[in-house]
């Protein structure tokens, strides 16, 4: 079955044509793979961990993140110019699977913001989880999530990258569903992992169309010579799904807000830092090969742009600030991809790192808030700026980066983006990019305002006292570190800027001033409008509201709404399918099975019924006397209404069937039957006295009727397949065996030879089901008696 | 060689033998089937590098040259199939033991276990078809005494169901197998599989068709499943356990070996592959709508029957291949989902999801042996069940089976949500109900051996499906089997 025969030839040679395949020391690849295994190996291990050793857990889990971290840093050099690292790890070659390793710019790019930032949140993690939760069992779903994430950067197999993809898919669901008392968090783990399986599957079903088209699965070499065609295309749209399920694109988003019901660090590394973001970095890996499909520019262009319109208008209805920014990502996602439908690779990935710092930060920071505030509604929070300066001032930095002000990295990425959206894309395109721009600074600032501003009291608003302690390091640092590279690397954008080039594998321009250009203008007025829409903020929101009623009207079906429909859809036809088949009658049961087994046949005999042979019926006239007689007595038992009497009918015919073996010239076949026949009578008659004197009776007509229907046609068809099948064959066997009886075996009673000798197999099976049917017999009869002394004796 | 090729069958017999004569030795009944377990692992080992190796091996027995006599013959896919039955009849066996409550409680247990392996192995191995027959009264039979182990007349009623659809499946099987002996004069495979080429077309449709349905109610596949999910969830749950990973999949091994030998086509058959995909689905919604893991789990076999079929439906060696690496897999894999269903009926009670809860928080262990079996069951990377939903993917692809196929991957995302039913309901949220007992260690250590074997088929999937397609090759190529078996 070797699909891929020349999967292995091609692992080693020189990939992406344009590309400087600049094969680095093997000890480098073999640092890959071990690090690369590290996260999952401590992820075991992290599961032995008992619940209270909290520190170890931090440690251990700290371990591989902050490794790769500073290996990827080391290595980055020659991976910036053009380099890549990989490692053959053949799996299954027959399927096409390796789990084989190239590790380039673009890889890089998404490894170390997975373990960098994670690196972060497992610091946070420590400091935020309370003592009951079981810390290392957390910091093990966050560690092979990590794993996971660095596979997906660096797999150069189709089916490879699968594996890590899903692998990350449940780590999130383990993740989302951790506070497992909670109802909407194991709701939300379901419909988390179930949308983007469902994805997963069309994604895997793709991967095999196109890794038949390409004649290989290694990405780097279907990137190299990509096939095309309608079948390409038909693959390249269920990958699409994959891709679109997990970046939480329209209409498949309504799992991203769900899922905020993890703990916050989950949702800040996974929901918004780099899970959301595989398939964003799966279209960015594409797009060198796909990215002039007929369906790769409106379609994915279409899906981002309606996911970031849609996303940043709900984001700016959200009270709780968890769900805002989770809005906010969802927007966040749409603008990377329709970037990515446009070709503008290069801007898409500076957004992508710009959107990971940020909104990271901006993610520890609501933890941070609901910790000490104990509650992250922007509705009750007031006054917590003045007590909480330092946070405030990490917030506003990294919701600045978001907003897009300079000297941000945030800035630097948007003006790329702008600038190239308005050399390559149409005018509805670059309004619909600033007014989702304008609604992101739009909830930035609200969600500044909302989180620290000191506000006018609602009438239930909880006023913060000298209640609200500064939080502990462990709470602040990391957000303060992202926060501080959003500065950073907005004022010397130089290494993110080759690192992205590179990943791009286009130019492209990130710089802290791109000098006047139009695109400043289209970014000062999504500014400008967003502080306006902030500040109308009371009536922007009467708008909104109305808007959505509007939306209502029309049911325009919403993805939480759908999902909850399906899942309620399948679970009705779940019930509906199973309580009609799975009947619990076993008289229906059996009619089925007869009448299925039987029914193709019966089909046959009637559609061929004109050329049937016709063997004679009868040799001699007694065996139709005997035959008359067996159907006489058949038909008495049927229509017998006491058990003993149906028992003596069933006698008869057994009678009349050992008739005709003595017709047959068998008359020891003839006196087995009839002893057997007379034992089943007398044995019956035994146990029917214990038994009530009359069967249950089929009380309504037409069953009655049904029952008399299945058992004539099972008769008939039985009785055409034995006429049909003639009884021609059996002589040579036969001749054999009776040519071989006295001499070879010994014995002249042919039948018995057969029984002891010739196929004394069957025999001894027959005789150890006799044993064990007087082992069950005779331990039912114990069971029996053990059960009714207890009933007889109610001590 | 011949020896090796009885041995599968005279060690469990002998042992159900001598098992018998010390009945009231119990220790010494678990020693002894422990023991004759692992040898018959050792023996189907040794069994598949050999034929492997050197091609099948045929023991014709008491010297009767088939088609006279009874013939057994172990091919590669026999020989995979022993080795796994073995582990998985050994694994259960052990569990029983730790758990020492169904052979406490019923004397006749492990002569009866040996006969059910016997049975099974006569089954595999048997170039017979009236000695197939044969052997499906053996499993039968034990199987009827296994089911009805806990006393009780609401038990023996429930079991009603299994034992008369059992005795009707025996009744069709051998009026199936008269109907073939009369138009082909012969009951030997090796044999029919010349021989039913001159019988006329409709004919053998007929009777090809005859043998699926037949095999096609022990598999419980679609429309003849109904019976499975009535009666497996009410035996004690090592016994649940062996019948959910081996009874039906024999029924699976039989239908691919017949009809492939007996009634091989050139095309797919739209008919398997449309029963195929009900199978999935209809399983699957079945164990949607269920709300206690052992019901879960016994609709969960018939869906999974449904992928096993669509493999022979292809007719095509990488769909035989798939499906002999999914057989492989589902052995293992569903017994280990009993199993850890009797661990957590054992600790909480019940296995009642409206009442268990929070296993995850008492007994993390058992949560880890599930998790794996699980997302291996719905087909998830990098476990075993993947590999095999891939390779049916792959073949279905390459039979250009589209439909099936994309049913097949419908059904399986269904899986993953009654198995994320199962972990949500029973793993996670607060403990809830007295905590009954520990799970014992000897039931963990037998469960934890097969999620290893589970995995370990995923990291040899290669070396695996390198046998399987060898296998499937074999399958297709009736000729060599006929020359093997009738000329050697």
């Amino acid at each position: 079955m070797a699909i891929f025969p020349s999967t292995h030839a091609t692992l080693g040679a020189p990939a992406t044509a344009g590309r400087r395949a600049l094969h680095l020391r093997a000890g480098r690849a073999v640092t890959l793979g071990l690090l690369l295994a590290a996260p999952f190996a401590t992820a075991m291990v992290l599961l032995a961990v008992p619940g209270r050793a909290r520190k170890t857990a931090a440690a251990l889990a700290l371990l591989p993140l902050v490794g790769f971290t500073a290996w990827a840093v080391a290595s980055a050099g020659p991976l910036l110019s053009g380099g890549e690292i990989t490692l053959a790890l053949p799996w299954i070659p027959d399927l096409g699977v390796a789990l084989d390793l190239r590790l380039d710019a673009l890889g890089l790019l998404l490894a170390l913001v997975a373990t960098g930032i994670g690196s972060l949140v497992v610091v946070y993690s420590a400091a935020y989880l309370p003592a009951g939760i079981h810390l290392p069992r957390f910091m093990a779903y966050l560690v092979a999530f990590a794993g996971g994430m660095v596979g997906v950067a660096a797999a150069d197999n189709l089916f490879g990258l699968f594996v890590f993809w899903e692998i990350t898919t449940v780590a999130s669901y383990l993740l989302i569903g951790f506070s497992d008392d909670k109802g909407s968090a194991r709701a939300a783990a379901l419909q988390a992992v179930l949308t983007t399986s469902a994805g997963g599957l069309a994604m895997l079903a793709g991967c095999v169309l196109l890794s038949r088209q390409a004649g290989t699965a290694t990405l780097s070499a279907i990137l190299a010579a990509p096939p095309s065609g309608a079948a390409t295309t038909a693959a390249l749209a269920l990958i699409l799904l994959g891709a679109f399920t997990k970046s939480a694109q329209v209409p498949f988003h309504g799992w991203l807000p769900a899922a905020m019901a993890a703990p916050t660090p989950a949702s800040a590394y996974l929901h918004s830092a780099t899970m959301v973001k595989a398939g964003v970095f799966l279209l960015a890996r594409l797009h060198p090969g796909f990215g002039s499909d007929p369906i790769w520019a409106p379609v994915i262009t279409t899906v981002g742009l309606a996911t970031m319109v849609l996303g940043a208008w709900r984001a700016l209805r959200q009270t709780d600030l968890k769900l805002l920014l989770a809005f906010g990502t969802v927007s966040q996602l749409g603008f990377m991809t329709a970037l990515l439908g446009l070709g503008l690779v290069h801007a898409a990935l500076a957004v992508l790192v710009g959107h990971a710092l940020y909104k990271s930060a901006l993610f520890l920071v609501v933890g941070t808030i609901d910790r000490t505030a104990g509650t992250r509604d922007l509705r009750v929070l007031s006054g917590l700026g003045r007590r909480l300066p330092g946070l405030l001032a990490v917030a506003a930095v990294a919701a600045a980066s978001k907003a897009g002000l300079p000297p941000l990295l945030g800035w630097a990425a948007k003006e790329a983006a702008f600038a190239e959206i308005l050399t390559v894309a149409a005018w509805p395109v670059v309004i619909l990019t600033v007014a989702a721009s304008a609604l992101t600074a739009a909830y930035a600032l609200r969600f500044v305002w909302g989180a620290f501003a000191t506000k006018a009291m609602a009438p239930d608003a909880r006023p913060l006292g000298a209640g609200v302690l500064p939080p502990a390091p462990g709470l602040w640092a990391p957000a303060a570190l992202l926060a501080a590279a959003s500065v950073v690397l907005g004022i010397a954008p130089g290494w993110v800027d080759r690192l992205v080039q590179a990943a791009a594998g286009v130019p492209g321009k990130l710089v802290l001033w791109p000098g006047w250009q139009p695109a400043l203008a289209a970014s000062g007025a999504a500014v400008a409008l967003g502080a306006i829409i902030h500040l109308g903020r009371t009536r922007a929101a009467h708008l909104q509201a109305a808007g959505e009623r509007l939306f209502r009207s029309l049911r325009f079906p919403t993805a939480d709404g759908t999902y909850r429909r399906s899942l309620e859809g399948l679970n009705r036809l779940a019930d509906a399918t199973t309580g009609t088949l799975q009947h619990g009658s076993l008289p229906v049961y059996l009619g089925v099975i007869l009448l299925a087994t039987l029914g193709l046949p019966a089909a046959w005999w009637l559609a061929g019924g004109a050329g049937m042979p016709a063997p004679p019926l009868a040799h001699r006239p007694a065996e139709v006397a005997l035959g008359l007689l067996a159907a006489a007595a058949a038909f008495g038992a049927a229509r017998a209404r006491h058990r003993l009497t149906a028992a003596l009918f069933l006698g008869a015919a057994g009678y009349a069937v050992g008739g005709i073996f003595v017709l047959y010239g068998a008359p020891d076949l003839a006196l087995t039957q009839l002893l057997v026949e007379t034992l089943t009578v007398a044995m019956f008659a035994f146990v029917v006295a214990r038994l009530p004197r009359r069967h249950e009776e089929a009380r309504l007509p037409w069953w009655r009727a049904l029952r008399v229907g299945v058992a004539l046609a099972v008769g008939a068809v039985v009785t055409w397949a034995a006429l049909a099948v003639g009884g021609g064959g059996g002589g040579e066997a036969s001749a054999a065996y009776l040519e071989k009886a006295v001499p070879e075996a010994g014995g002249r009673n042919v039948v018995n030879v057969i029984l002891t000798d010739f196929r004394a197999l069957d025999t001894l099976g027959e005789i150890t089901v006799l044993v064990v049917a007087a082992m069950g017999v005779a331990g039912l009869i114990a069971g029996a008696r053990v059960a009714s002394g207890r009933e007889e004796d109610p001590r | 060689m011949k020896t090796l090729v009885t041995l599968p069958l005279v060690v469990p017999l002998a042992a159900a033998a001598l098992s018998l004569l010390m009945r009231r030795f119990l220790v010494a009944q678990r020693v002894l089937g422990i023991t004759a377990a692992t040898a018959s692992l050792g023996i189907a080992l040794a069994l598949v590098v050999r034929v492997d190796g050197t091609g099948p091996a045929v023991a014709a027995l008491g010297g009767w040259h088939p088609p006279l006599g009874i013939a057994l013959v172990a091919d590669r896919f026999a020989a995979l199939m022993l080795v796994v039955a073995a582990a998985a009849l050994l694994g259960v066996l052990v569990y029983a033991v730790g758990q020492g409550r169904v052979d406490t409680a019923m004397p006749g247990f492990h002569p009866v276990y040996q006969v059910l392996a016997a049975g099974v192995a006569l089954g595999l191995l048997t170039g017979d078809l009236f000695t197939l027959f044969v052997a499906f009264e053996v499993m039968l039979i034990a199987s009827y005494v296994l089911i009805t182990a806990r006393a009780g007349a609401a038990h023996v009623r429930a079991t009603l169901t299994y034992v008369v659809v059992g005795l009707t499946a025996s009744a069709l099987f051998l009026a199936t197998v008269a109907l073939i002996y009369a138009a082909a004069g012969t009951v030997n495979l090796a044999d029919l599989a010349g021989r039913l080429d001159g019988v006329s077309p409709t004919i053998r449709a007929a009777l090809g068709w005859l043998l699926f349905m037949v095999f096609g109610i022990k598999a419980a596949i679609f429309p003849l499943f109904f019976w499975l999910p009535d009666s497996y969830p009410t035996a004690p749950s090592p016994v649940t356990a062996i019948f959910a990973g081996l009874l039906t999949k024999v029924g699976v091994y039989a239908m691919i070996r017949t009809q492939t030998l007996l009634f091989p086509s050139d095309e797919p058959s739209q008919v398997m592959l449309a029963l195929a995909g009900l199978t999935m689905v209809v399983g699957v919604l079945g164990a949607i709508a269920q709300s206690d893991i052992r019901r879960i789990l016994s609709f969960h076999i018939v869906s999974q029957i449904g992928y096993m079929v669509m493999g022979l439906g292809f007719f095509t060696v990488a769909g035989l291949a798939a499906a002999i690496v999914f057989l492989v897999h589902q052995i293992v894999v569903k017994t280990v989902l009993f199993l850890v269903g009797g661990l957590v009926e054992d600790t909480a009670g019940t296995g009642n999801l409206a009442k268990v809860g929070g296993v995850l928080h008492r007994h993390p262990l058992v949560a880890l042996l599930y998790l794996p079996a699980a997302l291996s069951l719905a087909g998830l990377p990098p476990f075993s069940g993947f590999v095999g939903k891939l390779a049916l993917v792959q073949a279905g692809f390459a039979a250009s089976q589209a439909p099936v196929v994309a049913v097949s991957l419908a059904a399986s995302i269904l899986t993953l949500f009654s198995m994320a039913k199962i972990w949500a309901g029973a793993f996670w949220g607060q403990p809830t109900g007295e905590d009954c007992r520990r799970p014992g260690a000897v039931g963990l250590a037998a469960t934890g051996a097969l999620v290893v074997a589970s995995l370990a088929i995923a990291v040899v999937a290669q070396p695996l499906l390198g046998l399987a397609t060898r296998a499937g090759a074999d399958l297709l190529a009736a000729d060599v089997y006929r020359a093997v078996v009738l000329g050697g």
